[in-house]
């Protein structure tokens, strides 16, 4: 039907050679070429097209119809090529002007539809900037398969689309005819393997409800895995809609675990629910019951959820982190550190020379303060330790009352609660072991004992509620340390549960204008931790009327600080909800409002990404104090909650907060480590580590008190041998200086963690999801070290087991359809972000292979390294569990 | 009747039956014949709370098959020890010196560095001290009263170091050694000019032995108290080759040079420059003046033996004492026995064959237990220093209270680097001065002013000069002894 002379094969050869030709030179420069420059075929071609341009201006339609057809067919055959111009449209662009001239004169017709449709991608290569002229013609052309002009014109059109939408938009103008070329681009889109780009389109128009329409089998796994990365950079609200439709694609593709990942995020427990009564595997519940208990958020399983009584309960245990122990013992079996760990282990005090403590004659309180510590931190979990637990055979009970007495006045009280610590999550035997201590004559020892209950029911539930049946009856004692060993146990054990019981408990205590001020204090945080993010109005005004009740001298009191972090904890994450309170907090006592706003201000976007929210902080952090006030501590550390979402902003984050070292104030900088120390958890990064590193040994004792606690905090359970270096060094630096000596003690306890079997990053399930309680017992903690010399340093040492909140095993553990653990093969390595990339891109690099279970660093990712098994959770960490692959063949 | 399940540390009692027409007390009863634990340290846990022993069995509304957790245990209930532990933080300031495990810092009071250090290493020698500690209180004729005086502030300082953990303030001190040396008030801009240590080393240790002689027990025969211990008598032959004239002189000094030229690269070829000079004298011989050649050897050693590098000359152009960079190894241990005068080697011969003997004899035992602890290597050097110095140390009291007795103690010509006086800059009246003593653990503290810093026994031998760092300047060694 088409005059061409040299037939498709020849052009199919001028292309490929003009191709090789092409890149090599100009592109500009080969327009003014001169005709006999080009190569024999080209040269027919170029004639060939201005002999079809000639042809569309004749008078004659038949002749104009096969001309443009002729011409559409060069052009569609051409547009494979990405690297460069393809010939034909090289060629036409000298006749883009004369065609679009000539369109205007036909009448209406076939043929001049045919002609808006070439001129529509010749529009791709001449429209000037922001013109759209081919979204112009293409709406006045045929309307005919898109997909036939080529990706390229697809993906220039969808751009084109989106400036249109956004003019229109402005402009109050229908948006029909878009709407249906955006169905076409669309679906093209998700044909091809390009589901970015059409969730970028929807996204411009405002329409992603189309999408699910498009999804497949074949492409809902990259759509999900786009939007919810996507949602992170999306501003509120439009980013939870993003995460509906996720959600709701997961659920129609029965991709259950992706879908509850999102309900959680999004801390929906309708939509959780949901997914319980979809699924309708017992033992992928089961998997969800596991990744809800790591999440700690309090879950009920009901009779819709599962009918089977035996297996809910089974479930629910599975929720309350019933088995946690159990596991957690499993891996430190299997990587052989069962032997407990005695501080002077973690000293490593022979590795340095002459600058070791010389006087070991007499016992100092401070030191041995910091031993308990360490020794709690070290042994956490293990359930045996050197200097709290007795060894078995011994009969007389002696040793472990020995170290708790080695301890003075409030320290017996965190020695006693490091019990607790060692046992964690090991409820009966905790229990057991802490009871001696209950019927201790000193008050200290009742008030440790109480906490150390606390602590061990940290993160576990239990049908009997044993924290509060022991806890409850000391609430209301005469002594205050009594009281807040008591009052703080039930924080940590409850937290997140929201507990009407013991809400009703500690609600008068707030209110009661005889309580003294530490007992509400930590009232306040108990209360914020059992409601947290619940944005319960009860509490908040509980404890708002407790701060308007205070008299003027205690507002200078550092304990005073707590009750706006109280407040703040009942609104983490819960964005706008915070703003009636933050409207009741302007009418504060002068002396604590900033104060009191920045810290809800923070709370409220914890998590978010929010970056008006940091840039409002920081603008905060720029002013200049007048004296008294002391606003900046909070916003400081706000900007590392808010910005602690994802990885980009926690870069721009830490660099940020360089430059407040070099400018800021001493109050800035005192609380710059502990925002760097929020923002690597766990997670030691090198830069940060050398900042760190860099700030402990500043002149201003409190700026290096809190960098060093910050070291221990970034290297928490990683046994990472260059902070315990730079530990080790600082000891010997600071061994005349108590105080520091203490600080330094402390971070070494925190870097060897569970000996390295335990994390305190909140953010868990591929950094994804952010576990509340978890960050709300590290927040409390932080918050409490901008107040380090009264509360950390001073009487309040305790506050350090507000970090148990957050401590997690960093495993993965695989275990079998009976929950029994079990051995296999996997890959952990440096996990990559595949993200909108084609294909089936390896998702872990830099691997080694081990077998389970292993323990997984901050930023790694894992694998099955065999065929054997299905995994029932997507992400491989925590507990997972494997069901036998039907389709498995043995390798013979 | 109902039965219900007990929960108990790691056991659960089966079928434990519940009579609701009795008290809880009777339940719990029950439960002590099965667990052991006593009712009244029992605590069940139904919801809502504990099981009061006198509560409603309906009330609380216990069900069949329930299952309720019992805790409690019949362990001792854990008491405090009698005498709680005594803590570093409750002790009163002088106790905690000995925990420190080292002696308080010395406050700059404006360009002192000097004074500090040099105080710092006259502390270390205990004999000193308690020469000091026998000086009393008034005056007497034949010491002048600036003199009394600052013996008198000396005594105080040293006590007051003793004392304190926190570092102290000279302020007496420096006042009355301004008095007695007017020099060291020099002022420039305001400020009090940085001086040379080892001038105020000489005349502070002239001005104590003038004022101590003869103090300690007012007999003529004990005269010279700081004599035995510093003073160093030197034998001098001075010959002149013209003439063939040679005569013989003694003199004591309380320390030795060690001259610094350029083929000495070791602290004893300065010492051998050091004891040999020139000088130009009338001859009678000759009836003019001549050059003679005046050569030195030890008759007598102190039990302190100080060595004072030459590292500061005065240069004319620069109107300074400018200084000598050039490295200059110093031992831990010296031997002076080539030093020595031939009477004076003779009287060494035989101590000196005990001490080679005992070390011999303490080498072979190490040997021997080489096989059996792995940390020898430590030990090895570790304890032969702390072990002869303690046992100095012991020796070295009761030396100080009586009057020496060759019986007791003999010298051996082999001493120990006990302190280090080092200056850090290019000039005498600049720079800063550190003391770096021996404590009498056998650590080495660096007393920088008022921080004193725990160093390494390496890092010691390592202030020998060739930089910027702190280069020794004043050395002091400690005799090591033998019992005869």
């Amino acid at each position: 039907m088409t005059p061409e002379p040299n037939g498709a094969s020849g052009s199919g050869a001028t292309r490929e050679e003009a191709t090789v030709k092409v890149p090599a030179k100009d592109p500009k420069k080969k327009d003014e070429m001169k005709d006999d420059d080009l190569s024999d075929e080209d040269l027919a071609l170029k004639q060939q097209l201005e002999l079809y341009v000639e042809r569309v201006q004749d008078a004659d339609p038949g002749l104009q119809k096969v001309a443009l057809e002729s011409m559409r067919q060069e052009i569609r055959t051409s547009t494979s090529s990405m690297t460069s111009v393809p010939k034909p449209l090289k060629f036409l662009r000298p006749h883009y002007g004369t065609l679009k001239a000539y369109y205007e004169t036909m009448g209406d017709s076939d043929l001049k539809k045919y002609l808006a449709d070439v001129l529509s991608v010749l529009a791709l290569t001449m429209s000037a900037e922001g013109e759209r002229e081919s979204l112009k013609y293409r709406l006045l052309g045929s309307e005919g398969d898109i997909g036939s002009w080529g990706h390229e014109y697809v993906r220039n059109l969808a751009g084109e689309i989106a400036q249109e939408y956004a003019k229109r938009q402005s402009e109050e103008a229908g948006i029909d005819d878009l709407t249906e070329l955006v169905q076409q681009i669309v679906a093209f889109h998700m044909k091809h393997n390009a589901e970015p780009e059409a969730v970028d389109l929807l996204m411009e128009v405002e329409d992603l409800d189309l999408l699910i329409k498009h999804v497949d089998k074949t492409n809902f796994k990259r759509t999900c895995l786009y939007l919810t990365s996507a949602a992170k950079y999306i501003p509120g609200p439009d980013d939870l809609l993003v995460l509906d439709i996720a959600y709701m694609t997961d659920i129609k593709f029965e991709e259950y675990a992706n879908a509850l990942q999102i309900a959680l995020f999004l801390d929906n427990l309708q939509y959780v629910k949901k997914v319980f009564t979809a699924c309708d595997d017992v033992l992928r519940k089961k998997q969800f019951c596991y990744i809800l208990g790591r999440q700690g958020i309090t879950f009920e399983l009901d009779e819709d959820m599962c009918a089977d009584d035996e297996e809910r309960y089974a479930m629910q245990d599975i929720i309350n982190n019933a088995k946690l122990s159990e596991g957690y013992l499993a891996l430190a079996r299997d990587i052989e550190v069962m032997e407990p760990k005695s501080p002077e282990d973690i000293y490593k005090a022979h590795l340095l020379d002459g600058r070791a403590s010389a006087g070991a004659s007499v016992d100092s309180a401070r030191q041995n303060l910091a031993a308990t510590f360490v020794n709690a931190f070290v042994n956490a979990g293990f359930g045996q330790d050197k200097l709290m637990t007795v060894p078995s055979d011994s009969s007389t009970g002696g040793s472990s009352g020995n170290w708790l007495f080695k301890n003075k006045e409030h320290g017996k009280a965190s020695a006693a609660a490091s019990l607790g610590m060692i046992l964690l999550w090991d409820v009966d035997s905790g229990l057991a072991q802490l009871d001696k201590y209950f019927h201790s004559n000193d008050n200290y020892v009742i008030a440790g004992a109480l906490l150390g209950v606390g602590i061990v029911n940290c993160s576990v539930k239990n049908d009997c509620d044993p924290a509060l049946a022991l806890l409850a009856d000391y609430v209301d004692k005469e002594d205050p340390f009594i009281r807040i060993g008591a009052i703080m146990g039930l924080g940590i054990a409850y937290a997140g549960a929201q507990n009407e019981q013991i809400r009703e408990k500690l609600m008068p205590i707030l209110t009661d204008t005889k309580t003294p001020l530490d007992v509400v204090a930590f009232t306040a945080i108990s209360l914020g931790l059992i409601y947290v993010g619940s944005c319960n109005q009860d509490v908040a005004h509980a404890i708002i009327y407790a701060l308007m009740d205070r008299s003027e001298a205690e507002f200078q009191d550092p304990l005073t600080k707590l009750l706006p972090l109280g407040l703040g904890l009942l609104f983490l994450g819960k964005q706008e909800s915070v703003e009636a309170t933050a409207e009741v907090s302007k009418t504060f006592n002068e002396k604590i409002r900033k104060y009191c706003d920045m810290t809800l201000l923070s709370f409220a976007y914890a998590g978010t990404g929010n970056v008006l929210k940091v840039q409002n902080l920081l603008g905060n952090c720029a002013q200049h104090l007048e004296k008294g006030e002391n606003y900046q501590g909070p916003a400081v550390l706000g900007i590392a909650m808010v910005s602690m979402a994802e990885e980009l902003g926690l870069d721009m984050a830490i660099r940020t907060l360089e430059h407040l070292l070099q400018y800021g104030e001493q109050n800035i900088r005192r609380s710059v480590p502990l925002a760097l120390a929020l923002l690597c958890l766990s997670n030691p990064k090198v830069n940060v580590m050398d900042t760190l590193s860099r700030l402990s040994h500043d002149t201003d004792a409190e700026v290096a008190s809190a960098a060093i606690i910050s070291l221990g905090l970034i290297g928490a359970g990683t046994n990472n041998a260059r902070i315990a270096g730079m530990l080790r060094n600082l000891s010997s630096y600071y061994y005349k200086d108590a105080t520091l000596l203490f600080c330094v003690r402390l971070a070494q306890g925190l870097v060897h963690l569970g000996k390295g079997l335990l994390t305190l990053n909140p953010y868990h399930s591929d950094r994804f999801l952010l576990s509340p309680v978890a960050l709300a017992g590290l927040v409390t903690f932080l918050h409490a070290c901008l107040e380090m010399k009264a509360l950390v340093l001073g009487r309040y040492h305790i506050v350090l087991y507000f970090l148990v909140l957050a401590m997690q095993p960093r495993m993965l553990m695989t275990v079998d359809e009976n929950l029994k653990p079990l051995s296999v093969p996997v890959r952990v390595g440096q996990a990559v972000d595949v993200v909108g990339q084609a294909g089936r891109p390896k998702t872990i690099t830099g691997f080694q292979t081990h077998s389970t279970p292993v323990l997984l660093a901050a930023g790694d990712r894992a694998e099955l390294a065999t065929e054997k098994y299905i995994p029932l959770s997507p992400i491989l960490e925590g507990f997972v569990i494997l069901k036998e692959n039907p389709d498995y063949q043995e390798e013979s | 009747m109902l039965t219900v399940s007990v929960k108990w540390q790691k056991k659960v009692l089966e079928k434990v039956e519940v009579d609701t027409t009795q008290p809880p007390y009777v339940f719990k009863c029950q439960l002590f014949d099965l667990t052991g634990v006593p009712p009244e340290r029992q605590k069940i846990m139904v919801k809502g709370g504990l099981l009061k022993d006198d509560a409603d069995w309906t009330a609380i509304g216990v069900k069949q098959g329930q299952r309720l957790m019992m805790m409690g245990t019949a362990d001792e209930i854990v008491k405090a020890p009698e005498k709680g532990p005594v803590f570093v933080e409750d002790l009163p300031e002088e106790e905690q010196v000995a925990a420190v495990g080292h002696t308080a810092g010395l406050l700059n009071l404006g360009n002192t560095c000097y004074m500090n250090s040099t105080v710092q290493c006259l502390h270390s020698v205990p004999e000193l001290k308690s020469a000091l500690l026998k000086y009393p209180s008034e005056r007497r004729n034949e010491v002048d009263q600036t003199s009394h005086m600052l013996t008198a502030a000396t005594r105080e300082l040293f006590n007051e170091l003793d004392k304190s953990v926190k570092a102290v303030a000279p302020m007496q001190f420096w006042m009355v050694l301004r008095k007695k040396y007017p020099q060291f008030g020099q002022m420039h801009n305001g400020y009090f000019m940085q001086q040379d240590a080892e001038e105020c080393w000489t005349q502070l240790l002239y001005t104590l032995s003038q004022s101590l002689r003869g103090s300690s027990s007012g007999t003529s025969e004990n005269a010279d108290a700081l004599k035995d211990v510093f003073g160093i008598e030197l034998l001098s032959r001075v010959h002149c080759q013209e003439s063939g004239e040679e005569s013989s002189e003694t003199e004591s000094v309380y320390s030795l040079k060690c001259h610094i030229s350029h083929e000495v690269n070791h602290m004893h070829e300065g010492l051998k420059h050091g004891l040999k000079s020139e000088l130009e004298k009338a001859s009678p011989a000759l009836g003019r003046s001549a050059i003679f050649l005046k050569e030195s050897r030890i008759n007598a050693l102190p039990r302190y033996l100080t060595v004072q590098f030459v590292r500061f000359f005065w240069k004319r152009e620069s109107n300074q004492k400018a200084k000598i960079l050039r490295k200059v190894d110093y031992p831990l241990e010296l031997d002076v026995y080539d030093l020595c005068s031939e009477d004076l080697r003779k009287k060494l011969e035989a101590p000196r064959k005990l001490l080679r003997d005992e070390e011999g004899k303490k080498l072979g035992l190490k040997g021997k237990e080489k096989a059996d602890s792995k940390d020898t290597d430590v030990k090895m050097t570790d304890a032969e220093g702390s072990s002869t110095a303690s046992g100095e140390s012991s020796k070295a009291a009761t030396l100080s209270d009586g009057a020496p007795s060759d019986k007791e103690a003999q010298l051996t010509g082999v001493y120990e680097l006990v302190s280090v006086l080092t200056h850090k800059g290019r000039s005498a009246d600049s720079g800063h001065y550190v003391a770096w003593v021996k404590q009498e653990n056998g650590k080495w503290i660096e007393f920088d002013d008022d921080s004193p810093i725990p160093q390494r026994e390496e890092d010691i031998v390592k202030l020998s000069g060739g930089g910027d760092w702190h280069m020794a300047y004043i050395c002091m060694y400690k005799a090591r002894t033998v019992p005869m």
